[in-house]
C-alpha cells in the first residue's frame, strides 16, 4: 500500500517537476513568474495527441508503439519550443524594462489567449488520446507498476540530467547562471542577454511538451484547460524547492506529487489538494526561500 | 508617419468618413434591434455548452432545436415564430444564475435545462422569482422538485428512485456483499451515492465511502486505498469523464472489481476514455430508446440531422415539446398559467405517455440496469 502510493507519487511528481523547472529557469533570469507557462504544458499534449491520431492511423503506432511516442515527442517539444520563443518575444521582451506588474498581466493575458486559441481550434470537448498503449505492467512485492509509468519517470530523470549537465558543463549552461546572479554584469562581460533569455525558454518549454505528452498518454484525456490545474501546482512545486533553484523545482515536484499522493490514501482524498497548499504555507513560513532556494538580499 | 497620411488621404477626409461610418454603423445596429423584437416566442436553453461536459450539452440542444424546427414548420405556436436562446453555464452554479438572469431580462416564456442538478437548483429560484416555467431534460437530484415550486418539472427521474434500483440490482442480481462507495462531490453525485448507500441498507458491507475532486486526472492514489479493502464492486456517483478515467486507472493498479455507475456515465465518451477496462461496467439509466417504439421517428430524423443521438437528446426534444403544448393549449405565454397547465397535462412524446405529479416529477420513471459490453451499451437481461 505505502510503496504503491510512494509509485503513484513519484509519477505525479515527476510530471510537476518538469513543468515547475520552466517557472523556475524563467523566474532566476527574469524575475518573472510565467503564468502561461501551463498553457506550453497543454499545447505539447494537444500537439501529441494530433501526432500520434495521425501515426495510428497510417498503421504506424500499432507495429511500432514506442518509436511514435518518441516521434511524438520530438515534434511536441520542437513546436511548443517555438510557442515559448515566439511568447517572450511578442509578449514579454518589448515589456523587459516596464514596471514588474506589466509582464506578469502580459503573462496572464498570454495564458487566456493560448486557451482560448486552442479551445476554437481543436474544439471544447475533452480530447481522448487514441488508445495503443496497453495497461500492462508488473508487481513489486504487493504494488503494481505500469510500463508507462516507470517510461515517465525514466523520461523525466533523463530530461532533468540532460539540462543538469547543459546549465553546469556548456558555456551556454554558464551564461544562464551569469544572467540568473546579475544581468547588468552579465551583458558587460559580453553575455547576449536576449540570447540567453530565448534559450532559457526554449528549454523550460520543452521540458513542458515532454510532460504534457507523457501526462496525455498517462491519463488519455485532455482539455484545453489542463493547462491551469498543472500549471498551479508546478508553481507551488517551484515555490516549494525554492523559486529560481533547479534541484529546487525538481525535489519540490517530487514532495507535491508524494504529499498529494499519500494524503489522498491515508486521510482524504477530497482534501489532498488543500494538505498540499498547507504544506507550501508552513514551508513558506519556516523557510520563506523555499527548500533549497538561497536567501538574498532583495535586489535594490 | 507622413507615408500613412498619404494613404488614408487628407486626414480631415479620414475623420469626415470615419465619423460618417459610426453614425451609420450605429444606425443600423439601432434598427437591427427593432426588428429584432419582432413577433416570436423566445424559449431559453442552458446546459454545459463549453468544457468537458460541452458534448452533453450539444446533444441536448440538438433536440431542442430538432423540436422547435418541426414547431416552425407548423406555424409555431400561438400564431408566432419559436426561437431558441441558447446560453452556457459551463456547468458552474454561479454561471447558471448569471445565465438564468440574463434569459429572464431578455423575455424567455420558458426554460429547458439546466443539465447538471447543481447549476437547475440555483437557476431555478431565479425562474420561480419570475414565474418561468423551467423543464430540466437531465438534472436528477430530489431537492430540485423538493422546494415546493410550482414551475419546476423534470421528464428524467429521480436519484432516489436510480439509487434504490442500483441497490437492488447489487442485493438481488449480483448477491454482493463488500463494496466501495466514490463520488464527485457535486450535488448530482453525491447525491447519488448517497442515496445509493441508504437503499443498501444494512444487507451490504460498505468499506469505503469517499469523494474524489471533478476535473482531476489523477485517481490512483484513493484507488489505492480502495484496492487494499478488496470490495466486490465500486459504485461511483459522477460524470463520464472521471468515471472513465477511475476505471482506467482501477485495471492499470490490477483493481479487476466491477464497477456500478448511473445516468451521468452513459455516454460513448467513458468508453473512448476507458477502453477495454470500460467491459463490464454495470449503469442505471431509462430504458433503451431504441426499444421504445413511440421514439422512432424522433431517432430517424436525429440521426438524420445530427448523428448519433446522446443519452439526452431525446429527453430535451419531449421537454420541449411539453413545454410548447402547454402553451399552446393555455392559450398564452404567462408563466403561472403555463406552469398550471403543465401540471395538468397528459403528453404523448417520443418517450411515451409523460405526466407530472404535483411536484413536477414524472409520474412513471422506469429505471433499468445497463452494461457495458463490446465496447457498447446495452440493457442488462
Amino acid at each position: 500500500m505505502l510503496l504503491q502510493q510512494i509509485i503513484n507519487g513519484l509519477t505525479l511528481g515527476a510530471v510537476y517537476a518538469l513543468i515547475a523547472l520552466g517557472y523556475t529557469m524563467v523566474y532566476g533570469i527574469l524575475e518573472l513568474i510565467n503564468f502561461a507557462h501551463g498553457e506550453i504544458y497543454m499545447i505539447g499534449a494537444y500537439i501529441s495527441i494530433i501526432v500520434i491520431g495521425y501515426l495510428t492511423a497510417i498503421g504506424f503506432t500499432i507495429d511500432n508503439p514506442f518509436i511514435s511516442i518518441l516521434i511524438a515527442m520530438v515534434v511536441s517539444m520542437f513546436f511548443v519550443s517555438s510557442y515559448g520563443f515566439t511568447m517572450e518575444k511578442v509578449a514579454y521582451k518589448p515589456l523587459r524594462n516596464a514596471p514588474r506588474l506589466s509582464p506578469l498581466i502580459s503573462a496572464i493575458g498570454v495564458s487566456i489567449f493560448l486557451q482560448n486559441f486552442v479551445m476554437l481550434t481543436q474544439g471544447a470537448t475533452d480530447k481522448v488520446f487514441p488508445g495503443v498503449f496497453s495497461i500492462e505492467g508488473f508487481n513489486i512485492f504487493n504494488a503494481r507498476v505500469t510500463y508507462l509509468q516507470v517510461f515517465i519517470i525514466a523520461v523525466s530523470v533523463l530530461l532533468m540530467f540532460c539540462l543538469h549537465l547543459f546549465v553546469t558543463r556548456t558555456r551556454i549552461g554558464k551564461a544562464m547562471r551569469a544572467t540568473a546572479l546579475d544581468k547588468r554584469m552579465a551583458s558587460l562581460v559580453g553575455i547576449n542577454i536576449d540570447t540567453v533569455i530565448s534559450i532559457t525558454f526554449i528549454i523550460g518549454s520543452a521540458l513542458a511538451a515532454a510532460a504534457g505528452v507523457m501526462v496525455a498518454m498517462y491519463y488519455g484525456l485532455v482539455n484545453y484547460f489542463i493547462g491551469y490545474v498543472a500549471g498551479i501546482k508546478a508553481f507551488t512545486a517551484a515555490v516549494l524547492g525554492g523559486i529560481g533553484s533547479i534541484p529546487g523545482a525538481m525535489l519540490g515536484g517530487v514532495i507535491l506529487g508524494l504529499v498529494e499522493s499519500l494524503c489522498a490514501s491515508y486521510i482524504s482524498s477530497e482534501y489532498k489538494d488543500a494538505f498540499a497548499f498547507g504544506l507550501l504555507i508552513i514551508i513558506l513560513l519556516l523557510r520563506p526561500a523555499g527548500l533549497l532556494g538561497r536567501q538574498v538580499v532583495e535586489k535594490a | 508617419m507622413k507615408r500613412s497620411i498619404y494613404i488614408m488621404g487628407s486626414p480631415k477626409i479620414f475623420y469626415f468618413f470615419g465619423g460618417a461610418l459610426i453614425v451609420i454603423l450605429s444606425v443600423f445596429t439601432f434598427l437591427f434591434g427593432c426588428t429584432k423584437k419582432e413577433d416570436v416566442i423566445k424559449i431559453g436553453i442552458a446546459g454545459p455548452m463549453s468544457g468537458d461536459q460541452a458534448k452533453m450539452g450539444l446533444d441536448f440542444k440538438n433536440g431542442v432545436e430538432l423540436a422547435l424546427s418541426e414547431w416552425n414548420e407548423k406555424g409555431g405556436v400561438l400564431g408566432k415564430k419559436i426561437k431558441m436562446m441558447v446560453s452556457d453555464d459551463q456547468h458552474d452554479p454561479k454561471q447558471a444564475v448569471s445565465v438564468a438572469n440574463k434569459m429572464v431580462n431578455a423575455g424567455v416564456v420558458g426554460v429547458i435545462g439546466h443539465f447538471n442538478s447543481s447549476c437547475s437548483i440555483p437557476a431555478s429560484d431565479v425562474y420561480y422569482r419570475a414565474r418561468i416555467p423551467m423543464i430540466t431534460p437531465a438534472s436528477t437530484n430530489p431537492q430540485l422538485t423538493e422546494k415546493g415550486y410550482n414551475n419546476v418539472f423534470r421528464v428524467c427521474g429521480r436519484d432516489d428512485q436510480q439509487g434504490k434500483v442500483a441497490a437492488e440490482f447489487v442485493i438481488n442480481t449480483l448477491k454482493i456483499k463488500k463494496i466501495a462507495i466514490l463520488h464527485d462531490k457535486t450535488t448530482y453525485g453525491q447525491g447519488l451515492a448517497a442515496e445509493f448507500k441508504q437503499s443498501l441498507g444494512d444487507k451490504v458491507e460498505v468499506l469505503y465511502y469517499g469523494g474524489i475532486i471533478q476535473g482531476d486526472k489523477d485517481f490512483k492514489a484513493v484507488l489505492t486505498a480502495v484496492k487494499r479493502k478488496e470490495p466486490q464492486l465500486i459504485y461511483f456517483g459522477g460524470i463520464y469523464p472521471e468515471a472513465g478515467l477511475l476505471v482506467k486507472q482501477a485495471r492499470e493498479l490490477a483493481l479487476k472489481s466491477p464497477f456500478m455507475s448511473g445516468d451521468g456515465v452513459i455516454d460513448p465518451k467513458f468508453i473512448e476514455i476507458a477502453g477495454p477496462s470500460a467491459e463490464g461496467t454495470y449503469l442505471t439509466f431509462s430504458p433503451d430508446p431504441m426499444n421504445i417504439p413511440t421514439a422512432k421517428r424522433f431517432l430517424e430524423n436525429y440521426n438524420r440531422l445530427y448523428g448519433p443521438h446522446g443519452p439526452y437528446s431525446i429527453y430535451a426534444y419531449d421537454a420541449t415539446n411539453i413545454l410548447l403544448t402547454a402553451i399552446k393549449e393555455a392559450g398564452t405565454t404567462d408563466g403561472n398559467k403555463v406552469s398550471e397547465k403543465l401540471h395538468t397535462l397528459e403528453f404523448k412524446g417520443a418517450l411515451g405517455t409523460i405526466k407530472f405529479d404535483k411536484k413536477g416529477d414524472v409520474t412513471v420513471s422506469p429505471y433499468v440496469v445497463w452494461i457495458t459490453k463490446d465496447g457498447k451499451f446495452v440493457e442488462y437481461k
